[in-house]
């Protein structure tokens, strides 16, 4: 709205001639018009990841630019460089805070102000695979130390294009004196099942009680249902061909649980991190919450009534003997095609997220996190099998947060993939007809039905 | 050189009935002039070449470039596939992208009509009434204009808030229903509205001050003298004297709620159930999953109805002022 007005923000008001409206209506329209093509410049001209020579760490020289989204995890990266520039005194690397969101893809596809490397959510990666250098080879040593569906989040046609970096598993966080209070034991919370019996049963010593949280926000509550149904799937919105598995045993089961949590006034609707759900987890409305791993980052910084009460578990499993977790959030290094130095960028990914110095620096404690960074976890199956990296959290009282997250992070099923039109069906699409059944306005079948139509047609059709 | 052409002109009008050359005509002067342009013809082309540079650069080159991407399949890598009307097609027999636009012509008649009303209402009190601190009220008016939009939509979900919300709370106090003000489909739009009628309301008032302003106060004591009381006056002599900017403003914030974007997509982000994603944050969508060519067709959709919109709205105040 403002941006229109701005457009004509000097022009008088009185004796507007038709002439003057159109050339105001056409700044007005090249505006518009602007936003749709933010590849006005040459198109990229590579369609095809690009592999990167290797070369001998000693020969490694130069200097790259590395973007960060302008928070802490850069201060926190800050911290590894001294250690890199150690081990490849002849190279040198800047660590830049970026709006990567908004501010890659235009540099990518127009190939100027290209950085060496970038931090990327891993929802992002598969839609900027064409830009990004195919590091295959680099990673090849890496593999089999690192969790498999990060491996597949960041791979298109068997390419690898990405650098995982953190894994974000599925825990369940409960307050343990709501459930104490109404004789839940925490350790029968294993299956789904008993989980909506735990609720029934929390919801009955206290009527007013909504135990689990049924997300407002279709973007994330599609996240938290793709969290549901990677664990007992593997796959996502779409396997390895791109295909769809919406129409599944697993989408239906999740799907009919969420509707059971909603029909039965168990389910809390609200925000993730809003004053509401603030409040609702803090005085005990909400007390079983299945979510990612960084729910925690609310139990230390917002809540203040229910800090130490809380506890965290594995997820239930849907089946006996099924996964314990599934993903929900996480991100990877890139390293784009027309990078000038890739050889300097990879160096220090692989410093900062293989080697234990690195690993160490960012997870451990340190001037940013004096606790050490415990919202995320590796994706290295070493540093997850090893030594916690962090240190307790008091708000958990005494479960230990490393132990568990670990053991989920290794559980999340392989298989997982991000299309690049992720959001788009996150928030108008499915994401808009799973708020629908939570709002008790749609049935399991319709939602699996009308994303798979509207989906297909608006999204894969036109990729 | 017009001067002397007019002076050699008039040196000689009783002399010669013909009437006096006009500077573009074949007159002796003006070929002078004409003989005179080879030596200087560089000059005009420098000064206007700036603009042309930059109107190439950032508006011809662009424009073109994006109809030919509204005519292609293209996500940001690769060449160009040729489509022809397909994204044009899809995108009007899309149920989505009607929906858009039918979300933007609502949030059009909750806002323009109620915002321009009140702000020539305003106006006129902040003008000629009686009333104290006149310029501290115009400061309050104008300071949500100044004030950032994040900070104030955060104010707004927070005010609006269904559980936590000061205005449910006021309802609860008085007996109220309980409003899901951003998070039901009834409701989402007119909140919206609300808010920018509430940002907005500043940039409205500095306009029709503006026009109310250059009202000459003879017509008033006319029409006082003419037996009109207010609202007689403020409906015959306030309003039809306003018609330009009362134009200008309606074909402004017409343009403004067409690309309207942020308000909705920091409230709501679209939601409930897309109930509240405007035609802007509908074609948001196609960009930000690196649809580009659907992206681009459905900009040119949008500047064609801005265009015949405003073009109607220039028609019937040329209409009444005829």
């Amino acid at each position: 709205m403002d941006s229109g007005r701005a457009a004509l923000g000097t022009t008088s008001s009185s004796g507007m001639s038709r002439r003057s409206l159109l050339r105001a209506i056409g700044t007005a329209g090249v505006g518009t018009a602007a936003a749709g093509f933010l590849g006005a410049c040459a198109p990229g001209t590579s369609s095809t990841p690009t592999a990167l020579a290797s070369a001998s760490p000693s020969s490694v020289s130069g200097s790259a630019t590395l973007w960060f989204n302008d928070d802490d995890l850069l201060k926190v990266f800050r911290t590894v460089v001294p250690s890199f520039t150690a081990k490849y005194p002849k190279a040198s690397v800047k660590l830049v805070g970026v709006a990567i969101d908004t501010k890659l893809a235009p540099a990518l596809i127009s190939g100027a102000g290209v950085p060496d490397g970038s931090f990327l959510s891993d929802g992002s990666v598969l839609g900027q695979a064409a830009h990004l250098t195919d590091l295959t080879s680099q990673m090849a040593p890496y593999r089999a130390d690192t969790v498999q569906y990060k491996l597949d989040t960041n791979t298109v046609d068997g390419k690898l294009v990405g650098i995982p970096w953190d894994t974000d598993p599925g825990l369940l966080y409960y307050r343990e004196d709501v459930l104490s209070a109404a004789k839940v034991d925490p350790a029968s919370l294993t299956s789904y099942d008993a989980l909506l019996d735990a609720a029934r049963q929390i919801k009955a010593a206290n009527p007013k009680a909504q135990p689990i949280p049924l997300e407002q926000d279709p973007n994330l509550a599609t996240q938290w249902l793709m969290m549901l149904v990677n664990q007992q799937q593997g796959t996502g919105l779409v396997d390895a061909d791109g295909k769809l598995t919406i129409d599944t045993d697993a989408y239906r089961k999740a799907l009919t649980w969420i509707k059971a949590v909603a029909d039965e006034g168990l389910g809390a609707r609200s925000k993730f991190a809003g004053s509401a759900q603030i409040a609702q987890a803090d005085g005990g409305t909400v007390s079983l919450v299945p979510w990612a791993i960084w729910y925690n980052f609310l139990i230390q910084s917002s809540f203040k009534k229910s800090v130490g009460h809380w506890r965290v578990s594995q997820l239930p499993a849907w089946t006996t003997g099924g996964a314990r977790s599934g993903v929900m959030g996480g991100s990877s290094f890139v390293i784009p095609a027309k990078s000038a130095n890739p050889e300097v960028a990879w160096r220090f990914y692989e410093h900062a997220v293989y080697s234990p110095e690195g690993y160490r620096a960012v997870f451990g404690s340190n001037a940013v996190y004096p606790s050490g960074l415990n919202t995320a976890l590796p994706s290295v199956k070493s540093a997850l099998n090893g030594t916690s990296l962090f240190k307790p959290l008091a708000g958990l009282g005494s479960t230990s947060l490393w132990e568990v997250g670990t053991k989920a992070s290794l559980a999340i099923p392989a298989g997982y993939r991000i299309p690049s039109w992720f959001d788009q069906a996150a928030t108008t699409y499915l994401g808009a007809n799973l708020q629908k059944l939570m709002d008790g306005k749609m049935s399991v079948d319709d939602v699996i039905k009308k994303s798979v139509s509207d989906i297909q047609t608006n999204l894969v059709d036109r990729s | 050189m017009a001067n002397l052409t007019w002076k050699a002109a008039a040196a000689k009008p009783a002399a010669a009935p013909a009437p006096a050359p006009a500077p573009n005509s074949d007159s002796g002067p003006v070929k002078r002039n004409r003989r005179r342009l080879p030596r200087e013809w560089w000059v005009g082309y420098l000064l206007v070449a700036p603009f042309f540079l930059l109107f190439v650069a950032f508006t011809a080159y662009p424009m073109i470039y994006a109809l030919e991407l509204s005519f292609s399949n293209w996500h940001g890598a690769g060449a160009l596939r040729w489509v022809g009307w397909s994204n044009y097609t899809y995108l009007l027999t899309n149920h989505d992208f009607w929906s858009s636009l039918g979300n933007s012509g609502v949030m059009w008649l909750l806002i323009v009509p109620a915002q321009t009303l009140g702000a020539i209402a305003a106006a006129s009190v902040l003008t000629r009434s009686r009333l104290k601190f006149k310029k501290t009220l115009r400061t309050v008016v104008i300071l949500p204009y100044v004030t950032p939009l994040a900070a104030m939509a955060q104010a707004f979900i927070l005010i609006f808030d269904t559980d936590f919300g000061a205005v449910n709370a006021v309802l609860k106090f008085l007996g109220g229903p309980q409003v899901g003000w951003l998070t039901t489909t009834t409701w989402s739009k007119p909140s919206i509205a609300l808010f920018i009628m509430w940002k907005t309301s500043g940039f409205a008032l500095i306009i029709m001050l503006a026009a109310v302003q250059g009202i000459p106060p003879e017509v008033y004591e006319a029409s006082a003298l003419d037996g009109a009381g207010p609202i007689r006056t403020f409906f015959s002599v306030t309003v039809p004297l306003m018609r330009r900017s009362i134009g200008f403003f309606v074909v402004v914030s017409t343009l403004g709620i067409s690309q309207m974007f942020l308000e909705p997509f920091m409230i709501t982000k679209g939601g409930p159930y897309n109930s509240s994603t405007t035609s802007g944050e509908y074609l948001y969508g196609h960009i930000a999953s690196s649809d580009l060519g659907t992206g681009a067709a459905n900009s040119f959709l949008l500047v064609l109805l801005v265009f015949l919109l405003s073009l109607g709205a220039v028609r019937v105040l040329r209409s009444k002022e005829d």
